[in-house]
């Protein structure tokens, strides 16, 4: 099982150069069976690291450019009437596959990004008052510009909710812009065509090994208490007094949630059958930073509010007790 | 980069800024610190004060209301100061120094707030905003009182706490420094009673200039202002024996033998001539009661006794008329104890020049009294007759008793037993003793106070019907003038011509009367006489005198001479080195006791609770911490162990296998017998670094 995951990541650096931080948290994602958002600058790797993702795990999948006029038809789908034998016929959308790449999608106006709430959440679609189940395994993986470009709406906070980790890329270092430059055009799109197998199986195989993980209850506390100092709860850290106090969203049960399986995920990579709280500290930029930003707030300090909260909790005594 | 440097730079200047809230908060610890002091400051400073809090109310609004207006300048600020200092120096002489010193104080702490700029100036505030707090105890120490105080040190101490800690909640402040204030307040319960009590370096100046009590010359109208004063004078604590009844209790301050023909005062003389002498020793017979008195300070040196009365207390003096000095001013509450017996005859027999003094009067200044003297002289051969018929005169005759009486030209006695035939005990008791003078027998007039309210609630077994034990608090209107006549045989004899006036005033206190008139004179004395006609009421202020009776007779009257006694009663010794060595090595363990509760608390505690491997983990950190790595609380083990690699090259494979161990062991899922191996070798790489580092 080892063996397939490191060939995934082989594969998936190869044509992601000089990013295995972020390969890795990619397939942790879909491991952990969370939806991924990439969100960076144009031109940046995105669409290409969505692409691979899916395309190394062999599974289905169809991309959809999110645009200002997109409607929600157009992505679940719509029944339309045949007039050959009199009946409705539906037309699935782009959303019945098993991995669905929402490009760009906060350019979307707000209704078109909720049609993917339930779909996300439920994993099932409602069309004409019929329920339709998605295929299993189902992802979202969506692609993002930062807030501040033209033309884009906010994602709403209960949509960034659903996604398990928002990664973004950034700028490659010299080596790897090197390969990248010098790389022929197009050869990453059909990149690694004989090594397609059907990995859905071994896919599912994974996800049921990753709930095995062990987790200790120094871990749950430690998650526990990162919760907490989001909430603002200052009793369970220990919190210097004289600093000022983190201004963020208090993260939800859910986030904890996903902070868990994400890091379970982290250390099935890392070929361990255990959660160390490295994993969750490597994880938790990724699963929580979205979760913890508020949307219109300027950020005076260099440092994350996510990396605020790690550095109050003791990870040896996280309740503090 | 910019908005870094600028942190820098905000850091270094060290500009401190208060919160909002804070800010207020500090402005009410003021109003109460010198609201604390009121009773002391003159009326003007604290106009001034108000001054400068109102000043300071309009600073902070304009400042957190971001308006536009400057009301502050410096100079006006100096000004002001200076113009301040100026009266409080002119005005010295009259305070006195230490009143003058409390009024700069508490001027300089109003100033003080003006210019709060870094965190140094508002620690200063703080602390003399306490030094105040504990200074206003120089003048008021009541149970009530002290509350207050405490309450207000809270107050203080929680906007102290709240700069610390911004976002804490006002109620949450007061928890922790409530809490902390109680854990010390068990070390200052144990150094109050067992710290050494040093008597005072420097005497506290006379902080009252004005004397409430009795003064040592006495003349017709000058115990009516003392009978509406409802201060305490002094208490007594029978301490289980029985109780005179309430005509009996006659406490004897002064006796006044030299009249002048105005007032009535002491003689001079009798104090050098007793000094010299050996001390003065009474006649006693029957039977004695034991008492302690516990006098409220009056800045004179008289106490207060029943008569005779002898102590043992070489503190106090007993003189030649049966009065009882103390031997230093009595500047504070002061406790002593008294044994009378009071049947025992005073001064049988007395010298000639005694008697003579006892005789004289100004021949001349009342004819009418004098004339009437020689007519009773001439009619009743018998003194004892003679007094009686004096007697029989004010309590047939239309005399009245009242506090207010019709002013008398020249103090004149004639113009009072005559025509007005109104006045109080001074009046009755002085004609008394001028009209026995001038028949011929000895007189003189004695100063005191009569009777007292008994209060029993301090003693559970007891009822207001039969009197054993409990307290008798004697206030200032109880105070009170009567005669002593001296018979051959008898010796001097008390006779209160007031009884023979209004006995209701000398059998059980104040008639109903009287009590209206006093009222009429005195608003503030409205209050405490009417609620007595209230039931509950009357039980609840019996209450709280006993209340304050216990924390008069156990915390203000805790003396060096009671301290002593309670040393020697618990290490039974008389040996004052003994006592002091216990009590320095009771000092000592205590201190080595708090370091080691401190100590467990912090390490052995929370050890207890960790597992075994967090232990060993532990431990070894403590070791690297020695040596200068200190792992951070955030920092997660196998990342620490890159650190320990790369500053201790030596140890990071022993490390690295600790790590490995350490996680393993908390975080894997491990049967009982993994663990038990996992622990031992734990175990020798956690020996393996002790050895390496040591």
């Amino acid at each position: 099982m080892q063996e397939t995951i490191d060939a995934i990541l082989q594969q998936i650096e190869s044509v992601v150069l000089g990013k295995p931080h972020e390969c890795r948290l990619a397939l942790a994602c879909i491991l952990a069976q969370g939806h991924l958002l990439i969100e960076d600058l144009p031109g940046m790797g995105k669409t290409t690291l969505a692409h691979t993702l899916a395309e190394t795990l062999n599974l289905s999948y169809q991309r959809t450019q999110f645009t200002s006029d997109l409607l929600p038809a157009d992505v679940v789908g719509i029944s339309i009437f045949n007039t050959n034998n009199q009946t409705f016929e539906l037309h699935k959308g782009p959303i019945f596959n098993q991995v669905v790449l929402a490009d760009e999608i906060n350019r979307a106006s707000p209704k078109t990004q909720s049609a993917l709430l339930e779909a996300m959440e439920e994993k099932q679609v409602s069309i004409d008052g019929t329920t339709h189940p998605l295929p299993k395994p189902f992802f979202v993986i969506a692609t993002q510009n930062p807030l501040f470009h033209a033309g884009t709406y906010p994602l709403p906070e209960s949509q960034l909710d659903r996604f398990m980790m928002r990664i973004s890329l950034g700028f490659p270092d010299v080596e790897a812009e090197k390969q990248i430059l010098l790389s022929p055009i197009q050869q990453s799109r059909n990149g690694g065509g004989a090594a397609k197998k059907n990995r859905t199986e071994s896919l599912i195989a994974m996800q049921n090994a990753i709930e095995q993980v062990h987790v200790s209850e120094t871990i749950i506390e430690y998650i526990i208490a990162l919760c907490h100092v989001s909430r603002g709860q200052n009793n369970t850290a220990k919190m210097n007094e004289t600093e000022n106090s983190l201004s963020c969203k208090p993260l939800s049960p859910r986030a904890g949630k996903s902070l868990l399986g994400a890091a379970k995920a982290w250390a099935f990579i890392d070929n361990r059958d255990y959660l160390l709280p490295d994993d969750v500290k490597a994880v938790f930029h990724a699963v929580c930073e979205h979760r913890l930003e508020l949307t219109m707030q300027e950020q005076h300090t260099t440092i994350t509010i996510s990396e605020q909260i790690l550095r109050v909790v003791d990870v040896l005594n996280p309740l503090n007790r | 980069m910019i908005s870094k440097t600028r942190i820098n730079h905000h850091k270094k200047s060290g500009k401190f800024n208060l919160t909002y809230r804070n800010t207020w908060l500090l402005w009410c610890c003021q109003i109460i610190n010198i609201a604390s002091l009121s009773l002391a400051i003159s009326s003007w400073m604290l106009a001034i004060l108000a001054l400068c809090l109102c000043w300071q109310a309009l600073l902070i609004n304009v400042k957190f209301n971001n308006k536009e207006k400057t009301l502050f300048s410096p100079i006006l600020l100096t000004t002001f100061a200076l113009s301040g200092c100026v009266a409080i120096a002119i005005t010295a002489s009259s305070l006195g120094v230490l009143l003058s010193m409390v009024h700069l104080l508490a001027f300089a702490y109003s100033l003080k707030a003006f210019e709060i700029k870094q965190r140094k100036d508002f620690y200063q505030l703080i602390l003399l905003g306490l030094f105040l707090l504990a200074s206003s105890l120089i003048f008021k120490q009541s149970l009530v009182f002290s509350i207050f105080i405490i309450l207000a040190l809270i107050l203080n101490l929680v906007s102290l706490q709240q700069v610390f800690s911004p976002n804490k909640s006002l109620w949450a402040s007061t928890k922790t420094v409530t809490l902390l204030l109680l854990q010390s307040s068990l070390l200052a319960i144990v150094l109050f009673v067992i710290f050494p009590r040093l008597s005072p370096f420097w005497q506290v100046p006379n902080a009252k200039s004005a004397q409430t009590g009795l003064s040592d010359e006495v003349s017709p109208g000058d115990i009516a202002n003392l009978a509406l004063s409802s201060d305490l004078a002094f208490r007594v604590d029978f301490k289980g024996s029985k109780i005179p009844r309430y005509s009996q209790l006659y406490w004897r301050a002064m006796t006044l033998e030299q009249y002048d023909g105005r007032k009535w005062f002491r003689t001079k003389t009798n104090k050098k001539n007793n000094l010299s002498k050996q001390p003065f020793k009474p006649l006693i017979t029957g039977e004695s009661i034991d008492y302690d008195v516990i006098v409220e300070p009056n800045y004179q040196f008289w106490l207060f006794g029943l008569t005779v009365a002898t102590t043992t207390d070489p503190s106090l003096v007993l003189k030649q008329d049966y009065t009882i000095q103390s031997r230093n001013v009595l500047s504070q509450i002061s406790h002593y104890k008294l044994k009378s017996y009071l049947q025992a005859p005073l001064e049988p027999i007395i010298s000639d020049e005694s008697k003579q003094r006892n005789l004289t009067i100004n021949l001349g200044s009342n004819p009418r009294l004098e004339k009437l003297a020689l007519t009773l002289k001439q009619k009743f051969p018998n003194p004892v007759d003679r007094s009686k018929a004096v007697l029989t005169f004010f309590r047939e005759e239309q005399y009245f008793y009242t506090l207010k009486p019709p002013l008398l030209i020249n103090n004149s006695l004639d113009q009072f037993f005559f025509d007005t035939k109104a006045g109080f005990c001074v009046h009755y008791a002085s004609t008394y003793a001028y009209l026995m003078r001038a028949a011929g027998i000895p007189a003189r007039v004695v100063t005191g106070y009569l009777g007292g309210e008994y209060n029993a609630s301090s003693v559970p077994n007891s009822s207001q019907l039969t009197p054993q034990g409990g307290h008798l608090s004697v206030y200032q209107y109880d105070a009170h003038a009567w005669a002593e006549i001296w018979l051959a045989g008898i010796g001097w004899q008390r006779v209160d011509p007031t009884a023979a006036v209004d006995p209701q005033r000398v059998e059980s206190g104040w008639s109903n009367a009287l009590l209206a008139q006093q009222s009429l004179l005195n608003n503030d004395f409205v209050g405490l006489y009417q609620l007595k006609n209230i039931a509950w009421l009357n039980a609840l202020r019996l209450q709280l005198d006993a209340l304050d009776y216990q924390w008069t007779r156990w915390v203000l009257g805790y003396s060096n001479q009671q301290q002593y006694d309670l040393l020697t009663r618990w290490f039974g010794n008389n040996m004052p080195w003994k006592t002091g060595a216990i009590v320095l090595l009771s000092l000592i363990i205590m201190m080595i006791l708090i370091t080691l509760i401190y100590r467990i608390n912090f390490k052995k505690l929370r050890r207890k609770k960790v597992s075994p491997w967090l232990q060993y983990y532990q431990q070894t950190l403590e070791k690297l911490t020695k040596k200068g790595l200190i792992k951070p609380m955030n920092m997660t083990p196998s990342c620490f162990a890159q650190q320990v690699a790369l500053k201790f090259p030596k140890l990071s494979k022993d490390f690295f296998e600790l790590t490995k161990n350490f996680e393993c062991l908390s975080y894997q899922n491990l049967s009982i017998s993994e663990q038990e191996i996992l622990l031992v070798r734990l175990h020798n790489n956690y020996l393996k670094i002790k050895s390496n580092l040591d």
